[in-house]
């Protein structure tokens, strides 16, 4: 029930430049799509440029995207975040489908590295009443008690339960009755 | 041979990098698939990376290219993208001239006028528009905050405008909205104040575009929500908490703050911790706690001040986005009014202002 065997690296959840507050600004920069025009392992990603990019494109308009043909080499994907970072895909034998399963996936990341997240939430503003110490709650009469003190000194007196406010309530029916009984 | 050649150049382009963004073409982080590799390569690339990091020591630093200097670069593109990542809508010569700096009409012409022809460059710089950006930013930011923060005086409206404008602020706000490399610059890696200086023209651009309202939820957008997180309290703090505080009550007519030990504990250790509560006119105010009586003072001190500014820890979260809708024009208003100094400060003069 560790993380230490894995090679991730571990964070609490950020965003860039409380992105999302004010306005959500998407923050792939640019993609470079570097394809073969002739080899079979490019197939995949030549027939997405051809179907789905333009689409893709004007769905995204805040993100340049680069075609670079280049022959003899397998296909990759290069996404540059608003950050500086990078993330590199081989999309070497993909298919369509897989090109934009990957594509949109890039869409949806800042640049922040992929880490094991410690908690799934954040906030900047973990208290609002106070974080609790020892006098809190404390009654001020401790501050000039002298101890063994009459009352504090002895188990907290929380009051009678429902129950036995209850039975208080009956045992007092029960002490009227015999004096009406006489009557019956 | 071609496949060993090819995995070094990918590796020297694709390097290791340090901490700091816009370094250089490193930092890549790599969706990992199962590879099987010779048993050469992880040797050479190792020797490789040793010679790499000893040329680096000798040269003070990774090479570093401005991204305009790569095959795949297209200008006319990332302007176009820029003002839609934003969601704006720029006058095109407004965007580009706010993005021009002197120092590069400076290097183009001189470098034209080197080869020998002659220079009939159109650049505009971003000089004016970077002062009136400036200008219209500090507005919108004051308008902002006093309308958030109605009952807090001006010297703590100013702490936080200061911040709010401060290079370090700015610099990083331009940075994530993708400006490094957009802008037309002489120095590479660019300083901090061309960072500042493309910015407010970018903002002064957009109220030029777009209007100055869009420009105000603009700076709202991206500039005001770096507030958010931040400790208003530790920006700003009057220097004498319990003069301010006697000050305040006595303008309001109120008694006297008296100031009394609440709880202390471990008094002879070095762990000692005091609670002084701050009463006026037996109503408990506030209390604070401190390492020593009169820092404990003190903090109580202080602690009343931000329950009269409204500033606690526990106070309102600040708004924005659609929460802004109901009182932009109320910030528009609010921009020519200061609000009330520390030495004027008295609680019926907040209230009337509040909406």
């Amino acid at each position: 029930m560790s993380n230490s065997h894995l090679f991730l690296p571990s964070g609490f959840l950020r965003t860039p430049l409380q992105n999302g507050l004010g306005r959500y600004i998407p923050q792939l920069q640019r993609i470079t799509l570097k394809f073969c025009k002739n080899h079979g392992g490019s197939r995949g990603v030549r027939d997405f440029i051809e179907s789905d990019l333009m689409e893709f494109a004007k769905t995204n308009p805040g993100t340049v995207v680069y075609l670079k043909p280049r022959r003899h080499r397998s296909p990759c994907m290069v996404a540059e975040y608003l950050n500086g970072e990078r993330e590199y895909l081989s999309c070497h034998e993909f298919s369509r489908d897989e090109v934009h399963k990957w594509l949109s996936y890039m869409c949806t990341r800042s640049g922040i590295p992929v880490m094991r997240f410690r908690k799934y939430q954040h906030t900047d503003y973990p208290t609002v009443q106070g974080v609790w110490n020892p006098f809190t709650h404390q009654a001020p009469e401790i501050n000039v008690a002298e101890f063994p003190h009459g009352v504090l000194s002895k188990p907290i007196d929380h009051g009678q339960t429902a129950t036995e406010q209850l039975i208080e309530i009956f045992k007092k029916t029960q002490i009227e009755d015999p004096v009406n009984k006489p009557s019956n | 041979m071609a496949a060993l050649w090819k995995t070094c150049h990918q590796c020297l382009r694709y390097g290791f990098s340090n901490a700091s963004i816009y370094t250089s073409i490193t930092a890549v982080n790599v969706i990992s698939k199962r590879n099987f590799k010779a048993h050469w390569v992880a040797p050479t690339l190792r020797e490789l990376q040793r010679r790499k990091v000893i040329e680096e020591d000798r040269n003070g630093g990774p090479k570093i290219f401005h991204r305009s200097t790569f095959l795949e670069w297209n200008y006319d593109a990332e302007i176009f993208a820029f003002s839609n990542r934003l969601g704006e809508k720029f006058n095109d010569s407004s965007l580009r001239a706010a993005l021009t700096h002197k120092s590069y009409i400076e290097r183009e012409t001189a470098r034209l006028s080197d080869i020998g022809v002659e220079s009939n460059l159109q650049f505009h710089d971003n000089e004016a528009l970077a002062k009136k950006g400036g200008e219209i930013m500090s507005k919108f930011i004051n308008g902002y905050l006093r309308a958030v923060f109605t009952q807090v005086p001006e010297e703590l409206i100013r702490a936080m405008h200061d911040f709010l404008t401060s290079n370090a602020t700015l610099e990083t706000v331009a940075k994530h909205i993708g400006l490094g490399d957009l802008m037309l610059c002489a120095d590479f890696p660019c300083k901090t104040e061309t960072y500042v200086k493309s910015f407010k023209a970018v903002v002064a651009a957009l109220a030029e575009s777009s209007g100055e309202e869009r420009a105000r939820i603009f700076v709202q957008d991206l500039v005001v929500t770096q507030l958010y997180g931040q400790d208003v309290n530790e920006l700003w703090n009057p220097v004498d908490p319990v003069g301010n505080l006697t000050a305040i009550l006595k303008r309001e007519g109120k008694a006297e703050p008296e100031f009394r030990l609440i709880r202390q504990a471990g008094s002879n250790s070095i762990l000692a911790v005091y609670y002084v509560g701050v009463y006026s006119d037996k109503n408990f105010i506030s209390e604070g706690a401190g390492e020593s009586l009169e820092v404990a003072k003190e903090m109580a001190a202080r602690e009343a001040l931000k329950k009269l500014f409204h500033t606690e820890d526990s106070m309102r979260a600040l708004p924005f986005g659609r929460q802004l809708k109901n009182i932009q024009s109320r910030i528009a208003q609010l921009e020519n009014q200061p609000n009330v100094p520390l030495s004027e400060w008295i609680s019926q003069k907040v209230m009337s202002a509040v909406h």
